[in-house]
């Protein structure tokens, strides 16, 4: 029992070093001598968290989100845990839908973002790069997600974030979802003009809101 | 005519008074409108415009007419899409709504780090250039050759046929003359950011800091001779100017900007400044946590803030450096124009004071509808008329002096895709192959910024 504890708490603690190649292969030991693959994914959840912790206490920056992104990638690529895993809808806090939009080519806050959700139990779809508004809709109908966020790098992307939330209404969606506007000139005031729920200036405050919005519609 | 001849004197006399260190009449305003932004202004299909940029001047003389600027009102584009199109591109591409934007591919891959560190120049003509633009196949060398010519073709004409819109603007409205196109301006990017940027991509460049710190130094080290050398201006004169975006600090750890960043980085001012030359550079995104280490830069630097507290950067660096931006664009389209008015007056109250002050927004607007038009012109205008010193001509904070700095040997890169000389050839003919050699180079580098 002792070792098994051990291993886990290395394998927590190579994910938040950010030692790739040691996660993979303490990864590949802990599958090899028999653990439960869901129960590996929860340590590299939680050592992806303690790198999120670490990012808010401004001691690890956006490349250590990307690189605990990455690792975790990876680690869901091994082939043991491709052969079993799978998420089981009990465990899913809730349904998001993300694009960046129309007039946009930027990925990288969004696909942080997306990494950060689903180590915090949330189901993702990821329309891409310049969606649309109306390819928001139809994702809209197909998933009844919880939430729609809409991720944007250049400025411009403020107008086709707005152009998403008036097409929700339109369809009369708006209300059937929380709106969450990322990026990292976005203010309140611009918020305000979008018509979105929430804003978020990098990835890891938007899962905190995200969070928030699903224990406020669960506990009323 | 007299009139603009007269105005751009005073122009002249405001922007030197900066770079000869004294306190100018008043702060200039130091606002241009890329090209987006004005295509659309005067109604033009974004789409269609960017492919001949010369449709665009009555745009500009209209926008230049509207909005009060010390600059051409006019900045141009880096990003057309002749060339992007016939080198078939794979990160630059046009968005659906016309706008074109460099979207995360990576040039390189974590293989080719020995051989970009031995032997840089070459890596990038035979193997990163080829990944990140379909058309230059080495297995098609012929098409690669007319391709590759055809594709700088057009980058000249476009770049003539924008650039010559710039100069008239310059001399009808007189602006001020020296800006990013001009002869004695660069434009490169730090070693650090051209390998992360479009070589190796955020992802890359990620994974590599913290699995091959050493490749990355070295990479660094081998990649200064290319961006340096691309960033130098045709002409040097006393006021010339290089322009480095700088990105990737404020994704780093201090500890990591520290070893891999910096060393190359303050090299490259020192070199810059060693020769005259003074650099303006875009702290993008917040850079609180380094301005002891901005400090440290040669005197004079322009500094460009997009976020960060005013105050803070006006008494740490405001004696030694020329610091610009803050003001966020956004509030143009979510403010009254009287409130960006007042808006404009408290940036001049915490930075004109002392002088080395220029006044800009924390970034361009994209396309018009990041603004409200008049939103901008009140601002432009508030601050022609607002921020003027009482004290003209007064010595302003620290001096600039070529002198003061020296940078110490590195290794120079050698490629036998770039002659270095001709010795058999002398005068006018060495000269002219000597300068078809670095357009050429130019024209390799500029395709991976």
């Amino acid at each position: 029992m002792k070792n098994v504890t051990t291993l886990s708490d290395q394998i927590i603690k190579s994910v938040e070093e950010l030692d790739e190649e040691r996660v993979i292969k303490l990864a590949n030991k802990a599958l090899k001598s028999g653990m439960d693959p869901l129960f590996l994914l929860n340590l590299i959840n939680e050592g992806v968290k303690r790198v999120g912790k670490l990012y808010e206490e401004r001691k690890y920056f956006i490349a250590d989100l990307i690189m605990a992104g990455l690792i975790f990638k990876e680690v869901l690529e091994l082939e043991e845990i491709k052969a079993q895993f799978q998420r089981k809808d009990g465990e899913i806090k809730g349904k998001v839908v993300v694009g960046t939009v129309k007039g946009d080519l930027h990925d990288i806050g969004k696909e942080i973002f997306k990494g950060l959700m689903e180590v915090n139990g949330f189901e993702v779809i990821d329309l891409g790069v310049d969606v649309p508004e109306d390819a928001f809709v139809k994702s809209v109908i197909k998933h009844k997600p919880d939430i729609v966020g809409l991720s944007g790098v250049l400025t411009t992307a403020v107008e086709s974030m707005k152009d998403v939330v008036e097409a929700l209404k339109r369809a009369r969606l708006r209300d059937s979802v929380k709106i969450i506007v990322g990026g990292s000139y976005i203010t309140e005031e611009l918020c305000e003009y979008i018509g979105a729920d929430s804003f978020a200036n990098d990835a890891s405050e938007g899962v905190k809101i995200c969070s928030e919005f699903i224990k406020s519609e669960c506990g009323g | 005519m007299e009139d603009a001849r007269a105005l751009q004197r005073e122009r002249i006399e405001v922007y030197h008074a900066i770079y000869e260190d004294r306190v100018p009449k008043r702060v200039p305003v130091n606002v241009s409108l890329p090209f987006e932004v004005i295509a659309q202004f005067g109604g033009l299909d974004l789409k269609e415009a960017q492919w001949d940029p010369s449709t665009i001047e009555e745009a500009v003389d209209s926008m230049c007419q509207r909005v009060y600027s010390d600059v051409c009102v006019y900045m141009g584009s880096f990003r057309y899409p002749s060339f992007y199109q016939l080198l078939k591109s794979r990160s630059f591409k046009m968005a659906s709504n016309g706008y074109i934007q460099h979207a995360e591919v990576a040039g390189m891959d974590s293989e080719d780090y020995d051989y970009l560190i031995e032997n840089p120049y070459d890596c990038i003509v035979e193997r990163i250039l080829p990944r990140l633009y379909k058309a230059l196949d080495p297995e098609e060398p012929i098409r690669f050759c007319l391709d590759f010519a055809k594709s700088f073709l057009a980058y000249k004409e476009d770049f003539a046929a924008s650039n010559h819109i710039r100069k008239k603007m310059i001399d009808k409205y007189g602006y001020y003359p020296e800006d990013l196109f001009s002869e004695n301006s660069g434009f490169t990017e730090t070693p650090f950011d051209f390998l992360a940027d479009q070589l190796r991509g955020l992802k890359g460049i990620s994974r590599d800091i913290r699995r091959m710190p050493d490749k990355v130094a070295a990479a660094c080290e081998a990649l200064y001779p290319l961006v340096l050398k691309k960033g130098l201006p045709s002409k040097i004169t006393k006021y010339s100017q290089v322009f480095l975006p700088l990105h990737m600090p404020p994704f780093l750890r201090e500890e990591d900007f520290a070893k891999l960043y910096w060393p190359t980085f303050k090299r490259m001012l020192d070199e810059y400044a060693s020769m005259g030359i003074r650099c303006t550079l875009f702290c993008q995104h917040d850079w609180t946590r380094y301005l002891d280490y901005l400090y440290e830069l040669p005197t004079d630097t322009t500094l460009w803030f997009e976020y960060g507290n005013p105050k803070l950067v006006k008494r740490k660096l405001g004696k030694k450096h020329v610091i610009t931006g803050f003001f966020p664009i956004m509030n143009l389209k979510t403010k009254t124009k009287e409130e960006c008015a007042e808006e404009a007056k408290r940036y001049i109250d915490i930075l004109a004071p002392g002088g080395k002050y220029i006044f800009n927004f924390d970034k361009n607007p994209l396309l018009l509808t990041d603004i409200k038009l008049e939103n901008l012109c009140a601002v432009t205008e508030t601050v022609r008329d607002y921020a003027v010193y009482t004290n003209p001509g007064e010595v302003s904070g620290m001096i600039f002096k070529k002198e003061d700095y020296k940078v110490p040997e590195y290794r120079d890169f050698e490629s036998k895709y770039f002659a270095k000389a001709y010795p058999e050839l002398t005068g006018l003919a060495e000269w002219r192959l000597k300068r078809l050699d670095d357009e050429m180079f130019n024209y390799s580098i500029f395709l991976l910024l």
